[in-house]
């Protein structure tokens, strides 16, 4: 099922972590096109995210005796530190202001991000804290989850999203907070 | 959506902003530190990090370059040994009586086993308590934070941050710079963290020169 890529990414991450080398280099061509598409997304730069990367991939080397099985699976604990590697390169880029990215035919992504609420075939395959966030998302109003989704994909801070929708960045911060909130209340619940 | 109120100083809320990538980079960072010294608030983290994780299928997948994985071996090929350090006293058997004080002090400092972790933490405290200096070293970053609680180290005069791995030399780390300092290293559970009283910018030799002020152990935080 879904979960089998993801016991193997931990199973080979934990053999990783006794410095393993064929099982990093099994674990990268396994975890490495998911982390490289995080890289392209939120970098917009697809020389930069091959180097980021490569970066990741260091850290991960590195660091896997970090990783704690029983607090996640592998490939979201890789997703995270994917993300904070770019999110720290996006956020070095400042003050020169990103170029918005946009999909290959030039439309602004945050437009086009598939509908939260969770298809029957994700209902079903999905378990536990997935089957409730995705089901919590689908509480959001569309335009709100779009934004939540936007955000975390593309690593927008509060400026960007505000600049974007030519909302002052109080507004901005105060829909997102609102949506955070309620989303934690759902998954509370 | 009902109209919540927004608290301020919602722990809860900045772990979600700080794992959404919302905040700017000052506030990025201070977050960033801050789930690396706070267990409540790593915690709190993860717990964001497992909330939105479902998003990540959004990402889809990219080919890997073909010299993708070569890079990546390049970079991690196993390191040409370093050359071999003095035995940790070796350097210190013409020392003074203060160093032979930190020679016995270091020498009783229990060392635990090496075990998976999610980060290190150690707690130096003189014998007087008057100096509490926190440590939390994140693994990712490879950066070790320190919270200092005391006196200044005085005129002309720095604290100074080493690690020591079993019978090794003491390693330096770099001075201590005010209440909160963030140090580059890369540490082990069982490690010691020791904290000396140097000249101003750190020992110039490279090996404990002043007084031990306090030394712990690393554990699993």
């Amino acid at each position: 099922m879904t979960q089998a890529p993801n016991d193997t990414a931990t199973a080979l991450l934990q053999i990783v972590a006794k410095g393993d080398r064929s099982a990093f280099a099994q674990l990268y061509n396994l975890a490495g096109p998911k982390l490289l598409a995080i890289c392209v997304r939120m970098l917009s730069d697809r020389v930069e995210a091959e180097d980021a990367l490569q970066d990741v991939m260091v850290k991960v080397w590195h660091n896997a005796t970090s990783f704690d099985p029983d607090r996640g699976n592998a490939m979201s604990w890789l997703c995270a530190v994917t993300r904070n590697h770019c999110l720290d390169r996006l956020r070095a880029r400042r003050p020169a202001r990103m170029t918005v990215a946009r999909d290959k035919d030039g439309a602004d992504p945050l437009d086009s991000i598939a509908d939260t609420r969770p298809s029957a075939e994700a209902q079903v395959m999905a378990r536990g804290d997935m089957a409730r966030v995705i089901a919590c998302m689908g509480e959001l109003p569309p335009d709100r989850a779009r934004m939540v989704q936007g955000a975390y994909l593309q690593g927008l801070s509060y400026q960007d999203l505000a600049e974007r929708a030519d909302v002052p960045l109080n507004t901005m911060r105060t829909w997102l907070r609102r949506a955070l909130i309620t989303l934690r209340e759902c998954l509370d619940r | 959506m009902t109209d919540h109120p927004i608290p301020e100083n919602n722990d809860d809320l900045l772990a979600a902003e700080y794992v959404m990538g919302l905040l700017e980079r000052p506030d990025w960072q201070a977050a960033h530190q801050r789930a690396a010294v706070d267990g409540a608030f790593a915690a709190r983290v993860r717990a964001w990090e497992a909330h939105l994780s479902p998003m990540n299928d959004n990402y889809g997948t990219e080919p890997l370059p073909a010299d993708g994985w070569a890079k990546v071996a390049a970079r991690i090929a196993p390191t040409a040994p370093k050359p071999s350090r003095r035995r940790w006293w070796a350097g210190l058997a013409t020392g003074t009586a203060t160093v032979a004080a930190l020679v016995v002090a270091l020498a009783f400092v229990p060392v635990n086993r090496p075990a998976p972790l999610t980060g290190l933490q150690a707690e130096l405290t003189t014998p007087d308590a008057a100096l509490v200096v926190r440590a939390r070293f994140d693994p990712t970053a490879g950066q070790v934070v320190l919270a200092l609680n005391g006196p200044d180290a005085g005129a002309g005069l720095d604290y100074e941050l080493w690690v020591i791995d079993g019978d090794t030399a003491p390693r330096a780390l770099g001075v201590l710079k005010g209440p909160m300092s963030t140090i580059t290293a890369d540490l082990r559970a069982g490690q010691t963290l020791a904290i000396t009283l140097e000249p101003a910018g750190g020992s110039p030799t490279g090996a404990p020169t002043g007084p031990l002020v306090a030394a712990a152990d690393l554990t699993a935080s």
